[in-house]
Parts: C-alpha cells; sequence; structure tokens
C-alpha cells in the first residue's frame, strides 16, 4: 500500500476512533516543518487528526510517548505502529509499564524508513532539499535547480534493512495488508561489526565512533526504553557518570545505555536517527542483542507471554567466563 | 544467577570494545573455600600485572578540558 | 614505570556470603596472597552493578575481581 493511501486510511480510523470517543488520543506523525523530518504529533480532535501523515521518514519510536504520561487519567490511546514500534508497546506491557487495555494499535506495515543524511549525502552534502516526494519504489528528490530519483533500497535506514518484523506484532485494526517480515538482510551478518577487530583496534573503532559525541542524550530520549525517572547520568551521589565530553565519560555512558537495553532493544534505530552527530549507537546494543539470541535465544518483544531474559536464569547458562 | 546473566553479557560488550579480558575477572567461592580463594587473588593479580597498567575509561581530571 | 616494578591496582567485589568470608577464612588460615586487591564488600553477587565496575575503571584501577 502507498504511504498515501496509508495516511488517508490513518486519517479515517483515527477520526472515527476519536468521534466515537474510544481513544482520548491518537500518537501518530505530522508533516516536519523541514523535508524528511516528520514529527511527531497528537491528535485531540477528530479536526486534528487530518493532521496525521504517513511518510517514510517517520523515524521516531512512537512507543516512547505511552511512557511519561498518566494513562490512568488519558484513557485509551490509540498509536500508530510498525513492526518496531509494536515491538516497543509489547515490552512496555510486559514491563508493567501500560496494560494492554490501554493502548489501541493501529498497526501499519512497515514500508522500511528511509535515512534522511544518506539522501543528503547521495545528493550533495551542500545542496538545499525542499521536498521529497515518494513514488512506488524511487524517491523524487527537489530542491534549488535540482531533481533527482534516487531508489528507495539505496538510502533505508541500515536497521531497516536487517529488520526481523515489519508487521506490527499487536494489533487492533490493521492498515493495508501484511507484507513480507523482513526486506531480506540478516542482523546477525551485520551486527557487531568490531568482533573481528584485535583487541586495541576494538579499542580505537568504538572511541573513533563516539569521538563526536555531544553528550546531548538524544539518543537516551528518542528512546521507548529508557522510562527511569531519574537516569543514571543525572546522578550526583555518587556520580557514575560525568557530564563532560571526556573519552572515559563519554564511553561510559555509551556502554551503561547500550546496557541498560540488553535484552530489551527491538533495533528500531530511532537513537541512531536522532543523533544530530550522525554517530552509530547501534554498534553497542547490536552487540548485546546478537549475545542475547546466541546465549538465551531471545528476540525481545516478539510476544506477550515469553519473560524477558535478564529477569529469569537457567541452570545451564553459559558460564566458561566465571573462574 | 541473575548476575551470571548479566556479567555474561557485560564481559562480552567490554571485550568488544576494546577492553582486555585479563583485566575483568568472575569467579564462585564458598565461604569454605579460602585455598581456592588464594590461588584466585594470586591468578587475578598476576593476569592484570601481566597486562600493565589500565589505557582506557581513566577519567583524568587534570587532563579534561 | 617497568614490568618489575608495576604494582597493579585491583578492586575485587567480594560477595559477603561467599567470597568475603573465604577471604576471612584465608587470613584465618594465614594464607598469603599479594596486597595489591582492594576488597569492596557487597552484600550479594546480585548487587553488583555494571556501574560499579564502570566506575572502578573511571577511577583508575587496573584489574576488577567480582567473586562470588
Amino acid at each position: 500500500m502507498e504511504n498515501q493511501a496509508v495516511t488517508e486510511r490513518i486519517r479515517e480510523v483515527a477520526k472515527r476512533l476519536l468521534s466515537d470517543g474510544k481513544v482520548s488520543c491518537v500518537i501518530g506523525f505530522e508533516k516536519g516543518t523541514v523535508p524528511m523530518r516528520e514529527r511527531p504529533y497528537f491528535a485531540y480532535t477528530p479536526e486534528e487528526a487530518d493532521k496525521l501523515i504517513w511518510t517514510s521518514f517517520c523515524c521516531n519510536n512512537l512507543a516512547n510517548f505511552l511512557i511519561r504520561r498518566d494513562l490512568g487519567e488519558a484513557g485509551k490511546i490509540a498509536i500508530v505502529a510498525q513492526g518496531c514500534v509494536s515491538r516497543n508497546i509489547v515490552g512496555l506491557i510486559k514491563e508493567n509499564q501500560i496494560t494492554r487495555e490501554q493502548v489501541f494499535v493501529i498497526g501499519v506495515p512497515s514500508p522500511g524508513m528511509l535515512d534522511r543524511n544518506k539522501i543528503q549525502q547521495m545528493i550533495g552534502a551542500n545542496k538545499v532539499i525542499t521536498e521529497v516526494m515518494e513514488d512506488g519504489a524511487e524517491l523524487v528528490v527537489k530542491g534549488r535547480d535540482l531533481e533527482e530519483r534516487i531508489p528507495r533500497k539505496k538510502v533505508m535506514r541500515n536497521n531497516c534493512y536487517t529488520c526481523v518484523q515489519r508487521n506490527p506484532v499487536i494489533v487492533d485494526e490493521l492498515i493495508g495488508e501484511e507484507t513480507a517480515p523482513t526486506h531480506g538482510g540478516n542482523i546477525d551478518n551485520v551486527a557487531a561489526p568490531w568482533e573481528k577487530l584485535s583487541i586495541d583496534k576494538s579499542w580505537e573503532a568504538f572511541a573513533d565512533n563516539y569521538k563526536d559525541c555531544i553528550r546531548c542524550y538524544a539518543c537516551r530520549d528518542a528512546c521507548p526504553l529508557c522510562y527511569c525517572h531519574v537516569c543514571f547520568v543525572d546522578e550526583t551521589m555518587p556520580q557514575w557518570c560525568g557530564k563532560t565530553q571526556d573519552e572515559a565519560d563519554v564511553a561510559t555512558y555509551h556502554i551503561l545505555r547500550a546496557f541498560h537495553c540488553a535484552g530489551r532493544c527491538t533495533d528500531c534505530g530511532a537513537c541512531e536517527s536522532a543523533c544530530p552527530m550522525d554517530i552509530k549507537v547501534r554498534r553497542l546494543t547490536s552487540k548485546i542483542e546478537k549475545d542475547i539470541r546466541r546465549m538465551y535465544d531471545y528476540t525481545p518483544g516478539m510476544d506477550l507471554e515469553s519473560i524477558p531474559p535478564m529477569s529469569v536464569f537457567k541452570p545451564d547458562d553459559p558460564q566458561e567466563f566465571i573462574k | 544467577m541473575f548476575a551470571r546473566r548479566r556479567f555474561a553479557v557485560l564481559k562480552n560488550l567490554l571485550e568488544y570494545i576494546g577492553i582486555e579480558p585479563g583485566r575483568l575477572h568472575f569467579s564462585w567461592i564458598s565461604s569454605a573455600e579460602a585455598e581456592k580463594f588464594q590461588k584466585t587473588a594470586i591468578k587475578v593479580c598476576e593476569a592484570v600485572t601481566a597486562l600493565g597498567p589500565a589505557k582506557h575509561m581513566i577519567k583524568e581530571i587534570g587532563k579534561v578540558a | 614505570m617497568n614490568e618489575t616494578t608495576f604494582q597493579p591496582r585491583i578492586a575485587a567485589f567480594l560477595c559477603n556470603w561467599c567470597s568475603y568470608g573465604a577471604a576471612d577464612l584465608a587470613g584465618v588460615s594465614r594464607l598469603q596472597y599479594p596486597a595489591l586487591i582492594q576488597t569492596i564488600r557487597i552484600p550479594c553477587t546480585g548487587r553488583m552493578s555494571p556501574k560499579f565496575i564502570l566506575q572502578a575503571f573511571r577511577r583508575g584501577v587496573d584489574g576488577v575481581w567480582v567473586s562470588g
């Protein structure tokens, strides 16, 4: 289903839900003020629902907005969710942050979101893009004295190439038809790229990857897994992680952030899309999730029944590292 | 037991980013195993001495701009 | 600092009920072990958090030993 048609259907469903009083709010996307930057939008009235859109630049993870709000008073909330977002909703339900009854999932099979940085690079870093339109498998990029057609597949976000479930895993109303669950990429082949390097080289690669980090915490704030009331980086007594851009502080922050996502990360790519410095934040989370698949045979958020891997143990868990 | 899963993941992660595996040791010693404690302590000290001073992850207050 | 004089600092996180008891018993039994390890008693290995390990490295230890 084309994104334009999906937009129409999302508006239709949102209007119906809001005017019937079934939900108090529909969380979706609206057009951003600059091209390729659609932003989250909360529609409270049927009129506002006309602002909702669906494009290939809906990079935020909307499950993020189900937390940090008092759902008890808000009543039921509808949320537009593709595969990864629905998996994060499942995660939130499992972690008792929300209940299944509190959310109405408007499921959309994901087309695979696009990476605005890749498009910009392809067009030329100094070119101004004023409009991007989608035409089937191609993109029409328009700007000052330029009009180019780019194949969609070339500029997809890295995590979308290796997606394991494009279709929503829980759904109250599905828009369009279920598609093939993957784009064909295998996450195990590309996850953890520094594994093959020597110890010194891996540190070099790690330090180099994060050297631009400005500690803006956009990756944390974009992540639906990060809902602690006081984050470890904000703690001051004791202070676990300094607030400077010193290599040790940056490393501590990224290691611990990735570790807190262990066994929970759905590889939605919201952190990488949010990063203003274009840091490949997934290099760490992908390694952890790969280990968890290997050691505990678990993929986060695929169903409501399985138990999160870090909250259980088995007598025969790997322990060769304990002497 | 939960710690076991936690540190299996953490140890792999630290190795992945370039912290030498010999700097981080885990062991399982009961309160009756004084001899094992002694042996492990010696082993840990030898391993870390062999690696030399730590190079990464140190917050050097003087150096921070 | 050359190899022979290098004296590492090692943070040892010992579980109150297991290794801390073992260290105690080692002391009572006059078993000698290197004085390089600095013991930190934790209530249980379950209390151990990755934060502690990273904090130890940040403060400049050369090695960390967690024992349950």
